[in-house]
């Protein structure tokens, strides 16, 4: 297609913004289907009065004028006003594409779009709604990760929450939403874009205070056992940060998140705990996540023998089960980790030693992902009609070296 | 620490869970003047509203292209953009046309030469030559 040619824009471009509404598209559909461009109200009453009248105010023509544009009239605000929602097509567009309820309206939604840089008032901007639905989605993985795999080390329970609701693939969902950004925010601008300011560029990226109430925080050298983050710090494992805002401004994937969070807020509170949860099923559960992927060992033969000695195993022993060119340029081993009879892992590698890390790996692996069938989570009991509960096993996780 | 998590992200599977439309916007674009246009001037008078309803997930723009054949353009969520001119068609073409922009992924057009894709492994794992009974040569 060929792109227009800017000489010809001339009086499209000059002309006000009402031209790019046009009569037709008004005159058949209406206000809902309009463009993203606010409607300009309609003053032709007032305006056929001034001219009317023959002693007409300078002032009062100028107020008109003022007026004419409602785009105008937004300025005032930090961002879009809560009638503009009902206009946006972009918003109801958005509102329709990821299914939410009907009993969530879109000015709610246009809300959950507002990020707290854009519109520092908490009653206009999306910062309430995202601290619910941050705390839902924690919840929800949480549990989901801990009644699925029940003997998953604590680091590898960070690492999938992290996958699951951390800020990356909050910010990878908005995007494959198709949830787009506005260069600035303001009130003129289209509620059905994302609003918030960015970071300037160049700027420091300070990590906020540590507001962590861990004692000896002070104390950069000491050890910070992988216990002690469940009680310190946040759900992947990251010390709590404070309110570290340079310049009131976030990154993309920071204002992202935002939203995603507050989206699921906002289902659960029009829609209710019963549409939550399932969109959470339906948008982060049904994500792909391979957990064996998550597991970076250091020292998988000695953490092998200290979890048999915690199990009561009988010490594992690695055997030989084949080999192929041992004294050739590409020799194959495939290694056993026994305990007595049962073979609890197999790997080949071009070395001995390769070969028995790898079974070693594979015993590991085997025994943390054990996964039972048909587990329950706690939150199934909200259900209406829900079974009497029964405890879920929960195993004591990794091994303490 | 003996043992650390490797943090990644999950991999969208599109209609695996929730599907999400991948065409975000359409743009019909006419001319009032041109014969060309008369066909697309009457798709959006008549059966454009009903697409629009029935559509629910698509934002749509109309806009006047003075001088140009009308053309229909889908905007997708991988940012990319798909243009059809309907020059000369008829209402029920043009609506093939408007459909068929509608049900595109964005994606550039590729051929499929495996019937399934997934991004799980293999149920029944990778062929080894050094398991199973041992063969002499």
């Amino acid at each position: 297609m060929k792109r227009l040619q800017l000489q010809r824009w001339s009086s499209s471009v000059l002309a006000p913004r009402a031209r790019t509404v046009n009569r037709l598209h008004q005159h058949i559909y209406g206000q809902r289907y309009q463009s993203t461009v606010s409607p300009v109200q309609a003053r032709d009453d007032q305006t056929a009065a001034i001219f009317e009248d023959s002693t007409t105010q300078d002032e009062q023509l100028a107020q008109i004028v003022k007026d004419s544009h409602t785009r105008r009239s937004h300025l005032q605000y930090p961002s879009p006003p809560v009638e503009a929602a009902q206009q946006s097509a972009k918003l109801a567009a958005l509102h329709a594409r990821l299914y939410l309820p009907s009993r969530l309206p879109v000015q709610t939604l246009a809300r959950a779009l507002v990020d707290q840089t854009a519109d520092p008032n908490p009653n206009f901007n999306n910062a309430s709604l995202a601290t619910l639905g941050h705390d839902l989605l924690s919840y929800y993985a949480t549990e989901h990760l801990i009644c699925t795999y029940p003997r998953l080390p604590l680091t590898v329970i960070f690492a999938a929450m992290y996958a699951y609701a951390g800020p990356k693939t909050l910010a990878a969902m908005a995007r494959e939403w198709g949830v787009e950004m506005a260069t600035l925010p303001g009130g003129e601008v289209d509620p059905g874009l994302l609003q918030f300011r960015r970071v300037e560029p160049g700027s420091e990226v300070e990590t906020g205070s540590s507001r962590s109430a861990r004692p000896y925080e002070h104390n950069k050298l000491w050890r910070k056992t992988v216990t002690s983050k469940v009680f310190y710090d946040d759900e992947f494992g990251d010390p709590l940060k404070g309110p570290g805002m340079s310049a009131g401004g976030v990154t993309t994937e920071q204002a992202s998140a935002e939203f995603v969070r507050a989206v699921m807020g906002a289902i659960y509170l029009h829609a209710g705990r019963a549409a939550a949860k399932r969109f959470f099923e339906q948008h982060f559960l049904s994500r792909h996540l391979n957990i064996s992927e998550l597991f970076n060992f250091r020292a998988p033969a000695r953490d092998l023998t200290r979890l048999c000695a915690r199990e009561s195993f009988e010490r594992p022993v690695a055997k030989v089960i084949s080999e192929t060119g041992r004294h050739s340029r590409h020799p194959v081993f495939v290694v056993g980790i026994f305990s007595g009879q049962d073979k609890l892992g197999e790997g080949a590698g071009a070395s001995l030693i390769e070969a028995r890390e790898r079974a070693a790996v594979a015993a590991l692996k085997g025994w943390y992902l054990y996964s039972p069938l048909n587990v329950r989570v706690p939150s199934s009991m909200e259900e209406p009609s829900a079974l009497p509960w029964k405890p879920v096993h929960v195993d004591l996780g990794e091994v303490i070296v | 620490m003996p043992l650390r998590g490797i943090r990644t992200t999950t991999a969208a599977r599109n209609g695996a869970g929730a599907f999400i439309l991948q065409c975000k916007r359409l743009d019909f674009h006419y001319c009032n003047s041109s014969g060309s246009s008369r066909g697309m001037v009457a798709f959006l008078q008549k059966t454009l509203p009903t697409f629009a309803r029935e559509n629910p997930q698509i934002e749509i723009r109309v806009s006047p292209r003075p001088q140009k054949h009308p053309l229909i353009k889908g905007l997708y969520i991988n940012g990319r953009e798909k243009p059809v001119c309907v020059r000369n068609l008829e209402p029920h073409d043009i609506l093939k046309k408007a459909i068929l922009l509608k049900e595109a992924s964005g994606e550039k057009l590729k051929r499929t030469k495996k019937p399934v894709t997934s991004l799980n492994e293999s149920v029944r794992g990778i062929w080894s030559p050094y398991h199973g009974d041992l063969r002499g040569v």
